[in-house]
């Protein structure tokens, strides 16, 4: 049987939306609540990095949206999280669930890569499967030799194939320390930041004459996928390439992560998916 | 020959991204490069002296194998050091 640990956290402002609440700061939740499972069951996040040189870099993320919950409903979140092996050990998952005690909690599941990292102080790394010594941490049902496969490239070959594109936007940004992790690479959940970024620009330039775009803003966040292929790191110079898409009654938003000034020609550092449902007669 | 420093390889450098030196190979101004940073060093080779393989070395525009350092490049030519990845 799989280990799961729950706790509880101080419901404050900062973590909704007036609709949800915010997807990064689930992530964020998420990313802690990974770190203590490990810790509880494991081994650290520190002791991982600095006795075993291994680290871990997100390679998968998907968010699923519960019933929508705000601030003015819940003193505290409870967060479960799990976690196990994938692929033989060269992925690390966790799946983590926040919400209030009843009704259906936001559900992330995120995969990452461990890397073994150099003695060189700067904790760069290559990809490698964990070693013995952390795989005997888990149970026989924490590990999968099965791989796990993100959903977002048929994803968005789906979306790009079959939906009406309905605008686009490109949204310069800059990689600065206090969006980074210790290694000054991105904390990922920056991507999310930036892929709302993005969205809100498009409705603010083009929901004027698109006020289907609007929704994007009135109903809460149905579904994310995010692909990370290549970090950014301080001070490096991107572009949000946004595009909105009629999807299933209601919109899809593709945003691809590009070197700044890159028109698409190479491939994007990332590719975030956010869903969100129409609008229920009222 | 000019060097672009980026990302994760900033602080060991102070925070230079751009840093022009005198050498005639790609590698030797990479070896110039660490021993004017000292802290550098340590990032960029290995222990036995060799230039670590978590660096991606470019030289205007090409990257370059390990065994292609030995490249002559002069006062007009640009490396860029990329980190590929890093796991905190």
């Amino acid at each position: 049987m799989r280990r799961w640990y729950s706790y509880r956290v101080p419901a404050d402002t900062s973590l909704f939306t007036p609709l949800h609440l915010q997807p990064a700061a689930v992530c964020r939740l998420a990313f802690g609540a990974a770190a203590e499972w490990l810790r509880r069951h494991a081994v650290s996040h520190r002791a991982l990095v600095a006795e075993h040189r291994t680290g871990l870099v997100l390679w998968a993320v998907q968010l699923l949206t519960g019933d929508p919950i705000t601030f003015f409903d819940a003193d505290q979140l409870d967060v479960e999280v799990t976690g196990r092996v994938r692929g033989g050990g060269s992925q690390f998952e966790c799946e983590v669930a926040i919400g209030p005690a009843t009704g259906e909690r936001t559900r992330l599941h995120a995969c990452l890569v461990p890397l073994r990292l150099e003695d060189d102080g700067a904790l760069l790394g290559t990809p490698a499967a964990l070693g013995p010594a952390v795989m005997d941490r888990f149970l026989a049902d924490e590990v999968d030799q099965r791989p796990h496969r993100s959903p977002v490239p048929r994803l968005r070959a789906e979306i790009t194939a079959r939906a009406r594109p309905l605008a686009r936007a490109r949204t310069p940004f800059v990689v600065h320390r206090h969006q980074c992790e210790i290694a000054d690479q991105w904390f990922w959940a920056e991507a999310v930041a930036l892929g709302e970024r993005g969205r809100e620009e498009l409705v603010i330039a083009g929901a004027d004459g698109l006020p289907l775009l609007r929704q994007a803003m009135r109903v809460p966040l149905q579904r994310l996928d995010i692909l990370f292929q290549r970090p950014y790191f301080l001070f490096d110079e991107g572009t949000v390439a946004s595009t909105a898409y009629e999807w299933y009654g209601g919109l899809a938003f593709v945003h691809e992560f590009l070197d700044a000034g890159d028109e698409g020609a190479r491939r994007p550092r990332a590719v975030a998916i956010e869903q969100f449902p129409g609008e229920s007669p009222s | 020959m000019r060097l672009r420093i980026s990302g994760a390889l900033l602080r060991f450098t102070d925070y230079r991204s751009v840093i022009d030196v005198d050498a005639g190979t790609v590698e030797a101004a990479l070896l110039q490069l660490a021993d004017a940073h000292a802290p550098f060093r340590k990032v960029l080779l290995d222990r036995s002296g060799r230039i670590r393989a978590t660096h991606k070395i470019f030289l205007n525009g090409e990257q370059l194998a390990p065994d292609q350092l030995a490249r002559p490049a002069g006062a007009s030519d640009q490396v860029d050091l990329i980190t590929a990845i890093s796991g905190g």
